[in-house]
């Protein structure tokens, strides 16, 4: 007993990981343009299946793939901020309109292309599991994609407290005219807040590929629970973000192991609820503090 | 004497509203020039103009004799022409280290970064003791100190100045204004907008009136008699 829920426990927090590093993507973005991107989700299936392609139609193992997927998946979030940024009226409602379409866009471009089928890695070091203490097993995959993923995050992290750039990210997203006053350009910034997005988006959708399985409409799911997670967190700080994602991993992981794989999505969904019933602004709250 | 700043026939506003009727107006360099004015006269709107935050539809802004009409406001801020907002606008969520560092973005000021902050920190020693505190917890003349400091880190040419002594105590105004004779002692070329017309008037080189969009009186500081600009002042309040 003890053992299953420290294996559901240890699950739960892998899990957390790689949801972390799309939702981060996500927060980022919201952050500096107030914009929520619906179609973050589709940039990440977009690169879990350049991972597939290089694999079945090139034999590359899908790691060497991953310039070829950050250059893809880059262009397609530029071509989502180019979009935006002409939008001039009512961005809030407009954005999330704009978005959602480029998603089902996107969705339906790879299921032209790739079928419904679901796919995953047939490269066994990915699948082979490890062992830890003795009891913990985990797929090599999982666990490289969450050392990946945190050492990516806490990259990103520094990048907002220390670099010129990233103070500039975490300004705008503060106050937006105050920050055009210190000579920021806020497109130059909200162009590389998409990019590092994208960034993030390629190493998820790559992790995801090789440590579970990928289908065309896993897009709007990852979008979703992004939302959620960044919601959850407050809005903002990248340690709430991995925090709020390892919750949501971990509940979702005890639900599958003590009840049912069936209300995975709605025990996630209910401690959403019941965080934002305790605690509107979320549990890291108020705060719209990028990397606080 | 070269001017600093040079407004030509201003005209700006917010859309199908004009607030600036053709206001001219000099900023000589080094000197500090202070315009007075009640509320909704557009002092404000000056300065967003000047800054590129509001569109100027007719007339020019030089700066040191070039036209920054076209300019986009970062540019600006990278040419050396400097805001000091009301409402200081400082960034809440960011210590008070990263607000002054804010300050060094534009690519001319980071080389000497360091220099600067030593500087500002000696100007102001109250932000040296809350280096790392959350600005957002700061007091309000706290906040405003901040909001100069980080205006002296963007290595300004021309420093505007929106009402530096709005909403504080008056004690904390005496601070400010103490702040601001400094600067102008320095050298600095400074253009202040106050409402708290007796005190600005004690620093001023030289001294505009706004009224309802327009330059009604220009005088230099020394010669401007306080009880005449309150008369003026108040008449163009009523006949308007």
């Amino acid at each position: 007993m003890l053992e299953l829920t420290l294996q559901a426990l240890f699950s739960g927090l892998l899990a957390g990981g790689y949801y972390a590093t799309v939702a981060v993507g996500l927060a980022l973005v919201f952050g500096t343009m107030r914009v929520i991107n619906l179609a973050h989700g589709e940039l990440v299936l977009l690169a879990a299946y350049v991972a597939y392609a290089a694999e079945t139609n090139y034999g590359v193992n899908p790691v060497m793939a991953i310039p070829v997927a950050l250059v893809i998946v880059g262009t397609a979030s530029a071509i989502v901020y180019a979009l935006l940024s002409r939008i001039n009226q009512d961005r809030e409602i407009n954005s999330l309109i704009l978005t959602f379409g480029l998603g089902i866009i996107l969705t339906n471009a790879i299921l032209s292309i790739w079928a419904a089928d679901i796919h995953s890695t047939s490269d066994p070091w990915f699948q082979d599991s490890m062992v830890i203490a003795d009891t913990l097993f985990a797929m090599n995959a999982e666990v490289a994609a969450f050392i990946g993923g945190l050492v990516l995050m806490a990259g990103v992290w520094w990048w907002l407290n220390h670099s010129w750039q990233g103070r500039a990210v975490r300004a705008l997203s503060s106050n937006r005219a105050a920050a055009t006053l210190m000579g920021v350009n806020p497109r130059k910034i909200e162009i590389l807040s998409f990019l590092i997005a994208a960034l993030l988006a390629t190493f998820a959708g790559f992790a995801i590929y090789t440590g579970k399985t990928v289908f065309p409409a896993l897009g709007h799911v990852l979008t979703v629970k992004a939302f959620i997670i960044t919601v959850l967190a407050g809005m903002g700080s990248i340690p709430g973000v991995l925090i709020g994602a390892i919750m949501i991993g971990v509940i979702e992981s005890l639900t599958v192991t003590y009840l049912s794989a069936s209300l995975q999505e709605l025990a996630g969904m209910i401690l959403f609820l019941v965080v934002l019933f305790v605690s509107p602004s979320g549990l890291f709250g108020g705060g719209r503090a990028l990397a606080r | 004497m070269t001017n600093a700043l040079d407004i030509l026939t201003l005209r700006a506003g917010y859309g199908a509203i004009n607030v600036l009727w053709d206001v001219s107006l000099s900023v000589e360099t080094g000197k500090t020039t202070v315009i007075v004015g009640p509320n909704g006269a557009g002092k404000t709107t000056l300065l967003r103009a000047i800054m590129g935050l509001v569109p100027a539809t007719a007339g020019d802004i030089r700066v040191d004799g070039q036209s920054r009409k076209a300019m986009k406001t970062w540019d600006r801020v990278a040419d050396g022409v400097v805001m000091i907002p009301e409402g200081r606008m400082i960034f809440p969520d960011m210590t008070v280290e990263d607000n002054l560092m804010m300050g060094a973005f534009p690519p001319g000021c980071r080389r000497d970064w360091k220099r600067n902050k030593a500087m500002v920190m000696d100007m102001f020693p109250r932000l040296a003791e809350r280096r790392g505190q959350i600005a957002g917890t700061l007091s309000g003349g706290e906040a405003q100190m901040l909001a100069i400091g980080r205006g002296l880190m963007e290595q300004p040419r021309v420093c505007l100045i929106d009402e530096p002594s709005l909403g504080l105590a008056p004690v904390v105004v005496d601070e400010i204004f103490r702040i601001l004779a400094r600067l102008r002692a320095e050298g600095l070329t400074i253009l202040l907008v106050e409402q708290n017309t007796s005190r600005a008037l004690k620093i001023a080189d030289h001294v505009y009136l706004m009224q309802s969009g327009k330059v009604v009186l220009s005088e230099r500081g020394d010669r401007v008699d306080l009880e005449r600009l309150h008369a003026l002042y108040f008449a163009h309040e009523t006949a308007a």
